[in-house]
């Protein structure tokens, strides 16, 4: 039966995050935390595995002290035990410094037959924590994958690139991405909920994993952040004859020659 | 550190980054070379301006599969710049590699300057909300988007040199098969002049005739959003726009039923005048619009169908 992890991020939720329009700085004040969107297929595809073959399926966290607040959230979308890394160097890390202390966590607490990933994290997309944990790991990886089954010790993945897909086929473990298509999560119910309060966490400290300065040091450093802003003209009708609303917005598309 | 380098398994693609590179081979004073896997393009590479071409030449088609040679290839040359034509298969590769090179990895660059013994890139974040602007140490990685750059204009006569590695290891757990093209149907809704675009609002399939109606008396094509096509598979991929869809580009682009949410808009933002319909006033896609009508779509879409269509 196979052991499986899935490799998640606690995120703001991208939806709360005002842009100034001053000084187009972020305004995070009233941005809550979330499970990242890919995230949460990786999870479902963990559990829906697990539910067909057996096993069992661990996740796994890097993130500032914030992350503990995840544990309850995931817990209740199906896995069995939490394992996070709760430390201020999250804040900086890309994903380099991420990978490595997955990496590092993942020697420490696995090994695992199929490690999970979202193609991308929802805050920073950046696509690489996968192929790269596969490589520091010296597995395979299977990365932007929408259709995935365990056979014996097998991995089956088809994947879609722009023009074409393809199958493979994993002897081993393997890292494996997975993108948005692949299933539908679900909605924990409020007995997931509730069992979520009692299952376990972890928390494997930054320094018993052995990564050294180098390891930890980010190579890319965010010099600015700016909210992309759009002039439109934001003319939007809300009267309630709907016959004036669409007779006014005929005659602008007609102003504005596109009709 | 030195050198400057391109790759992507897409040579169309790979001439893009020469243009890209050229700017940073004038900035840094470095060499600028391709290694490529197809050594039929060697020539009207080092024509589009590389000083090198290598060919990475072995027995297996799986792109992938070649960036441990690509890797050792890198370290060993001490690649200062590596960039990587931002394909899924670009990006899987591109990852790898900068674990070899112990390397940073800049994802999806939209701009890249040379700064102060480093670069300076600049990239999306949050879904499109943001744009961010990143110092990346070299070694150094980067993926490219397709189409961010024009080609290289190629000149005829220019001279470079071509060389050779055969690539004999490959990673033996994996096997790759049922490789298929995927046939495109019907348009290509990014060269689209105009464009009706339905969101979650709409609430069953059948009603997708509302929008199709509105299309038909605009001469517009369709389009939805990421959940219409990926979570209720209503219409096809190639139809969805978003950052991780299709960008559009239209005179006119209508949505219906669409709230707006940053992945979306950043498909969108090329637009002409953007349209909003949707019924909640708060909806995020009335901020994206020129023009919106709060109202219950399926009151407001026939109406303005009706409208439209008498002219």
């Amino acid at each position: 039966m196979p052991r499986i992890l899935v490799c998640y991020k606690w995120v703001l939720d991208e939806q709360d995050i005002k842009i100034n329009r001053d000084n187009l700085s972020l305004d995070t004040s009233k941005a809550k935390y979330k499970i990242g969107e890919y995230d949460r297929n990786a999870i479902e595809e963990g559990v829906l595995l697990a539910e067909k073959l057996g096993g069992s399926v661990d996740v796994l966290t890097f993130g500032t002290a914030a992350v503990k607040q995840s544990l309850k959230d995931v817990l209740s979308r199906g896995p069995e035990k939490a394992y996070f890394i709760g430390d201020p160097l999250a804040e900086k890390a890309d994903a380099s410094v991420t990978a490595a202390v997955l990496a590092a966590a993942i020697r420490k607490i696995g090994p695992y037959d199929i490690i999970l990933c979202a193609e991308g994290s929802t805050d920073e997309y950046n696509q690489q924590v996968a192929p790269r944990l596969a490589k520091m790991l010296d597995i395979p990886a299977v990365t932007f994958v929408n259709k995935l089954s365990l056979e014996g010790n097998q991995v089956q993945a088809a994947r879609k690139l722009g023009d074409c897909t393809e199958v493979l086929h994993v002897e081993g473990a393997a890292v494996v991405s997975v993108m948005p298509e692949i299933n539908k999560p679900r909605i924990p119910s409020l007995k997931q909920v509730l069992a979520a309060a009692k299952k376990p966490s972890e928390e494997l400290k930054l320094t018993d994993l052995q990564l050294d300065e180098k390891a930890l040091t980010p190579k890319v450093i965010k010099l600015s952040i700016r909210g992309f802003v759009m002039n439109r003209k934001n003319i939007i009708h809300k009267e309630l004859s709907q016959t004036d609303n669409v007779a006014k917005l005929v005659a602008e598309l007609a102003k504005e020659g596109v009709y | 550190m030195q050198g400057i380098w391109i790759y992507s398994e897409d040579s169309t693609i790979a001439k893009q980054l020469l243009t890209a590179g050229l700017n940073l081979k004038e900035a840094m004073n470095q060499p600028l070379g391709v290694i490529t896997l197809d050594a039929g393009q060697a020539k009207s590479l080092i024509d589009s301006g590389a000083d090198k071409v290598v060919v990475l030449k072995g027995e297996n088609n799986w792109p992938e599969s070649y960036a441990e040679a690509i890797g050792k290839f890198a370290v060993q040359e001490e690649t200062g710049v590596l960039l990587v034509g931002g394909t899924l298969r670009g990006k899987d590769l591109a990852a790898k590699v900068a674990v070899s090179l112990d390397a940073a990895l800049v994802t999806d660059a939209q701009s890249i300057k040379a700064a102060n013994g480093s670069l300076e890139t600049t990239r999306l974040m949050y879904g499109g909300l943001a744009v961010c602007t990143e110092q990346v140490s070299l070694p150094a990685v980067l993926t490219v988007p397709p189409s961010n750059f024009e080609e290289a204009k190629p000149v005829e006569g220019r001279k470079g040199e071509t060389s050779t590695i055969d690539v004999s290891e490959f990673d033996q757990r994996i096997s790759v098969n049922e490789v298929c093209p995927i046939v495109r149907q019907g348009v290509d809704i990014t060269t689209a002049g105009k464009i009706v675009c339905v969101g979650r609002g709409i609430s069953q399939k059948e009603d997708l005739k509302i929008a199709e109606e509105l299309a038909q008396a605009m001469g517009a094509e369709i389009a939805c959003t990421r959940g219409i096509a990926e979570d209720y598979h209503w219409l096809p991929e190639e139809r969805y726009i978003g950052i991780s869809g299709q960008k559009v580009k239209p005179e006119v682009y209508i949505s219906i039923g669409v709230s707006g949410q940053v992945q979306h808009v950043a498909g969108i933002r090329d637009s002409k005048i953007i349209v909003a319909i949707d019924s909640n006033e708060k909806a995020p896609i009335f901020e994206a619009a020129d023009y919106g009508i709060v109202g219950d779509l399926y009151e407001v879409v026939p109406m303005l169908t009706a409208a439209l269509g008498k002219k």
